[in-house]
């Protein structure tokens, strides 16, 4: 479990982006929503780790993350991957791209050609493996930047606007893969309410940097409508 | 007078590639460090290294020259008038061009790559190893247009280092010094050994930035 307690964050001093955030993420599928700015991606940046809070505290399975080492702190971060919303690839083939996450965990080149292919197979990408990531489609690009996200198996997923740039063929097919993670924590920042319809199990609802609503996606949208 | 020639185009090319080398030592940890500054901060110094690139090669030439006279500071180091004090000088003076281009660099490979590093579960080790390979056809681009700035620039070459024959002249100094004297013919060909060599540097930028995507 993941868990944000009385968190603020502020890019610039004293201007504060996310405002006493306090919220756990279970197992199963989360979808933060909220109107543009409301500092959903910011708390998904803060929730992965890859922020520090600038004041309260990130518990991870019951320990406070940024009171470890360096060192135990990269053992949890090896089972957080998140997913920007700009598919930001390397230099260099698409295989590299995808076995990056496995390359730094030492991975040789085998067993890493192994999972990536078996990865790429499964979204249907097998063929964009030996081109230049430059070279690729928005659409691809973002393809293969969740094939890298997926490769690693992580136990925290934390996706923002994974669709966006996907077409309805390829955006079935990830909803599917999302769905069948029911086990591990995932954490989904999206516009997107039929993609909040069909796959989370709580919504959590933003807006200038405090959370509004928490609840099951049935209750939150109907509570968004009457107002 | 070929031999000449020769031999202060290779003098100008060794001159300038230190100059630029020396003036890389300082200016990749100025932007790396201004980069990592925050906003309000950061813009104000990046505000005035682009303020600096403009200002006239005469006048820098001129500060440096009362740094290294006999009676100036650095005076008993005994530069002046020497290879090294262009060298020292044209580091100088592409600087803030350097630090400008490589602060865009690295503002958005800290953005982008130590983010997606730490989010894929890298040590800091192996996020800074990313970022310098993913910049490093970059950096090299911004070295080659640094180097072009101090290999065409006259006033520094002149005003420290003197324009001695067989020991400070570099091209831009020759030229200078050609037109002077109206040799108008022996002038344009060192202009269009300049010329050769800026195209070479403009030609290699663009091999790089398109072959390594």
């Amino acid at each position: 479990m993941i868990e944000l307690r009385n968190v603020w964050f502020s890019y610039v001093d004293n201007r504060y982006v996310l405002k006493d955030i306090n919220i756990s993420f279970e197992r199963g599928v989360t979808v933060i929503m909220g109107p543009n700015g409301s500092g959903k991606t910011t708390l998904l940046k803060v929730a992965s780790c890859i922020y520090r809070p600038t004041k309260g505290e990130v518990i991870i399975d019951n320990t406070p993350y940024w009171r470890l080492s360096e060192q135990r702190r990269l053992e949890y971060r090896r089972k957080i991957v998140y997913l920007h919303e700009k598919p930001i690839l390397l230099k260099g083939r698409v295989e590299e791209n995808i076995a990056y996450g496995l390359t730094i965990r030492g991975y040789d080149k085998r067993e890493a050609s192994k999972k990536v292919h078996e990865i790429a197979r499964y979204l249907n990408i097998v063929n964009l493996l030996n081109k230049r990531a430059s070279d690729l489609s928005i659409g691809e690009k973002q393809l293969v930047a969740l094939a890298r996200a997926l490769v690693i198996d992580p136990e925290y997923l934390f996706l923002d606007e994974p669709l966006s740039h996907l077409h309805m063929s390829k955006r079935e097919r990830i909803i599917e893969l999302i769905r069948s993670m029911k086990n591990k924590i995932v954490v989904i920042v999206t516009h997107d309410i039929f993609l909040t319809l069909t796959i989370a199990n709580k919504v959590v609802v933003l807006d200038e940097g405090r959370i509004i609503q928490i609840g099951n996606p049935q209750h939150i949208l109907k509570k968004k409508i009457i107002k | 007078m070929y031999n000449e020639v020769y031999e202060i185009t290779l003098r100008s090319l060794y001159i300038s590639s230190f100059a630029t080398a020396l003036a890389l030592t300082w200016s990749i940890p100025i932007s790396i460090k201004i980069a990592t500054m925050k906003s309000d901060i950061r813009d104000a110094i990046i505000s005035m290294f682009n303020a600096l690139f403009a200002l006239p090669t005469v006048l820098v030439g001129l500060l440096l020259y009362m740094l290294l006279s006999r009676s100036g500071p650095l005076g008993s180091l005994g530069l002046l008038y020497t290879p090294q004090a262009i060298i020292i000088g044209q580091a100088v003076l592409i600087t803030p061009l350097l630090v400008s281009l490589m602060y865009e660099i690295f503002i958005k490979a800290l953005s982008d790559y130590w983010e997606l590093a730490m989010s894929l579960g890298a040590t800091k080790g192996q996020a800074y190893m990313l970022i310098v390979r993913e910049v490093l056809n970059d950096l090299l681009s911004s070295s080659l247009i640094g180097f072009g700035r101090a290999i065409g620039e006259l006033g520094v070459a002149l005003t420290i280092g003197g324009n001695i024959k067989g020991y400070t002249r570099v091209l831009t100094t020759a030229i200078a010094l050609e037109v002077e004297k109206g040799e108008f013919e022996v002038a344009m060909i060192l202009g269009g050994l300049l010329f050769v060599v800026i195209l070479s540097i403009v030609l290699s930028v663009r091999v790089i930035r398109g072959r390594f995507k």
